[in-house]
């Protein structure tokens, strides 16, 4: 369905952890390649190795084996200043937790990337409160995290994500600690920004709602790439199913 | 990240625990005023003995001829002198250029029993020379005149009185006026049981409070010849003392060597000083050191805090660190929270330093005051290259003890940091 180069191409990517004396698989020979625009869902059951092979993409840990490309940066060799500016510059972290810093205000928030990346103060709160507008919260920039809702913060870490302009959203179970109703708002606002901005987004869920959003559903299991889904195929068929059912 | 922005952070992040950051920078505090307060002590009294000796003048140079070492039996026999001060050495430093004044001095020697005989009254007394600026002592003010003139003339058989005598001899200051122009005698008891005396014309009493009488110097040349019998003294012993003044302190101290190598014992007022600076940058030293161990202590304090914030902060470095800081910016930020630490107590440290030197300057100056010294001025003077180590030191003992903490904060895993809960 792509023609171009992909963004993302995973090729034999092996990560082994020690836990104790056993060494764990945690990924064992993952061949993926996803194309720059893309949304797709990792999905599977705790240990598949989901996280991991997101952890590999973001550049905060290195394969065993194998190797992870990101356009024509190689994560796996790449030095670890490239690293810190591969992660600073060209992805956008979400994390199911937040992890906002707990004492700056929602604009300081979204300033922090823009900020490691030296920007200057008044060209960088330009840029926050214009991210922050975009995800509906113009009106709660100087508000500190403890002052938002859980909603109010994973949008503050959207636009965190957004500010250094990065190609790249990599999502944790963004919607896990959030009810189905803001969960849903939070995916309706990443599928809108990558589809209006032609972002790619990875994201990591246990959730078959939220995946089903994606464009297309990898299936992880015990470290393989179990099963890759289309979403295509899936709305087909559930609309079968629809018509099967009374 | 730019320096302005991680100075913001540190600062933010030390008003997350301002309780713990004071207590932690107390220690710096106690450290810093210790340093300060003890340092401007040692530069105030530095400061008060080099006004006092250049009061009197660094251009002076002190000669005594060199002498066999002296024991408890020959303490008061004629000294043995292999090269005395002659009326011709005298005569040929006067000579020498840039010199203003060169004055000899003979002295009675210890154990001379001379009595001043004032009408029937007689009563033991040394006989000294005349006071004058050249023998002046640091941190003593000069005498003034209680009656009469105090300038001795140089001429045999004048006297000046002092307030020391008069009170050995009983006689109240009021009474000083009617002893002007009376004549006294000093009458010498040689061992050998003769007695030979020796008439004076009182010229003037001085508040010099210590009981002597002063004589010129012919008097005490003929004192001194008589009481050794050596009717050619001066030829043969010499003089005891001599005092030039030269016409700048470089002069002074060329003068120290070029006598010293006639063989003369030479002391400059300037060698005197440098070994007091000595002894004091010793003393400076030491005190100091009480500081420095406070400090010691205080960065321990730090490194505790440190660690105990980075604890706390894990997942917020691990966030840090997966959204793009590098290992730097976590390691400058937390070394500098750690320098800012020890800037504070630093700052706070030097200010309350500064009181405490004030304080105890009014302490000094109130007891001078009960005691009548002549000593005045600030015994604590805080210079600003003490205000600047000082704060530099400060920042420094913050930055060494956070260097550990930060170090092991730039090198968490950011994924065993972002799992911290």
């Amino acid at each position: 369905m792509h023609t171009a180069a992909p963004i993302i191409s995973a090729r034999k990517l092996a990560r082994r952890y020690a836990m104790g004396k056993e060494a764990v698989m945690a990924l064992n020979g993952v061949d993926l390649e996803i194309q720059r625009g893309e949304f797709v869902a990792l999905i599977g059951p705790s240990g598949s190795g989901k996280s991991t092979l997101l952890n590999l993409i973001g550049g905060l840990d290195r394969p065993t084996s194998g190797e992870i490309w990101i356009e024509d940066l190689e994560l796996g060799k790449a030095t670890d200043k490239r690293l810190v500016h591969y992660r600073r510059d060209r992805i956008g972290f979400i994390f199911q937790s937040f992890n906002l810093l707990p004492t700056r205000s929602a604009a300081e928030n979204v300033e922090v990337p823009l900020m490691l990346a030296g920007v200057g103060r008044r060209q960088r709160r330009e840029r926050a409160l214009q991210l922050l507008a975009q995800v509906g919260l113009a009106k709660r920039a100087g508000h500190k995290p403890n002052e938002l809702s859980g909603g109010e913060m994973q949008r503050v870490a959207v636009a965190r994500a957004l500010a250094n302009q990065p190609a790249l959203l990599l999502a944790d179970e963004p919607t896990g600690n959030l009810d189905s109703k803001t969960g849903k708002e939070i995916l309706n606002l990443l599928r809108d920004t990558i589809q209006a901005q032609g972002l790619t987004l990875v994201l990591v869920t246990h959730d078959l709602n939220v995946a089903s959003c994606a464009d297309r559903i990898v299936h992880m299991l015990d470290g393989r790439v179990a099963q890759i889904e289309i979403a295509d195929e899936r709305a087909a068929r559930v609309e079968l199913a629809e018509e099967v059912l009374p | 990240m730019t320096f302005g922005d991680l100075g913001r952070n540190a600062l933010s992040n030390l008003g997350r625990r301002k309780v713990r950051t004071m207590l932690t920078s107390i220690g710096v505090i106690v450290g810093i005023l210790t340093i300060v307060t003890m340092v401007s002590l040692g530069i105030g009294v530095r400061l008060e003995i080099n006004k006092q000796f250049k009061a009197i003048g660094l251009e002076r140079v002190f000669i005594r001829p060199q002498e066999g070492e002296r024991n408890f039996f020959t303490q008061f026999a004629p000294p043995q002198r292999s090269k005395p001060i002659t009326d011709a050495e005298v005569a040929r430093w006067r000579q020498l250029p840039k010199v203003k004044e060169v004055v000899a001095e003979v002295d009675l020697p210890l154990g001379v029993a001379s009595g001043l005989r004032i009408g029937d009254r007689t009563q033991q007394i040394s006989v000294e020379g005349p006071a004058n600026a050249l023998n002046q002592v640091p941190f003593q003010q000069p005498p003034t005149a209680i009656a009469g003139q105090i300038e001795l003339p140089s001429t045999a058989g004048s006297m000046v009185l002092t307030a020391g005598a008069l009170r050995e001899l009983n006689i109240g200051r009021d009474q000083a006026p009617s002893l002007v122009g009376q004549s006294v005698e000093i009458v010498l008891q040689a061992p050998r049981g003769e007695q030979q005396a020796f008439s004076f014309t009182v010229v003037g009493v001085s508040t010099d409070e210590s009981p002597v009488v002063r004589v010129p110097l012919p008097d005490r040349i003929a004192m001194k010849s008589w009481w050794f019998n050596k009717p050619e003294l001066l030829k043969s012993d010499g003089y005891d003392s001599v005092t030039i003044l030269a016409d700048d302190v470089n002069t002074a101290s060329a003068l120290v060597g070029q006598i010293r190598a006639e063989g003369f014992r030479v002391q400059s007022l300037e060698l005197i000083l440098s070994l007091a600076d000595q002894v004091f940058t010793v003393i400076n030293v030491m005190l100091s050191s009480v500081g420095g161990l406070a400090l010691l202590v205080a960065s321990l304090g730090i490194v505790n805090t440190m660690i105990m914030s980075i604890y706390e902060r894990t997942r917020e470095i691990g966030t840090l660190k997966a959204i793009g800081a590098s290992r730097g910016d976590i390691r400058l930020m937390f070394m500098l929270e750690a320098g800012l630490i020890g800037l504070m107590g630093g700052v706070i440290g030097i200010l309350a330093g500064y009181g405490l030197g004030k304080l105890l300057n009014r302490v000094i100056l109130w007891y001078i005051e009960r005691e009548q010294l002549p000593v005045r001025g600030d015994f604590f003077v805080v210079t600003p290259s003490l205000v600047l180590y000082s704060l530099l030191f400060a920042t420094l003992i913050g930055i060494v003890a956070g260097l550990y903490p930060a170090n092991q904060a730039a090198k968490l895993d950011p994924l065993m940091a972002l799992r911290h809960e």
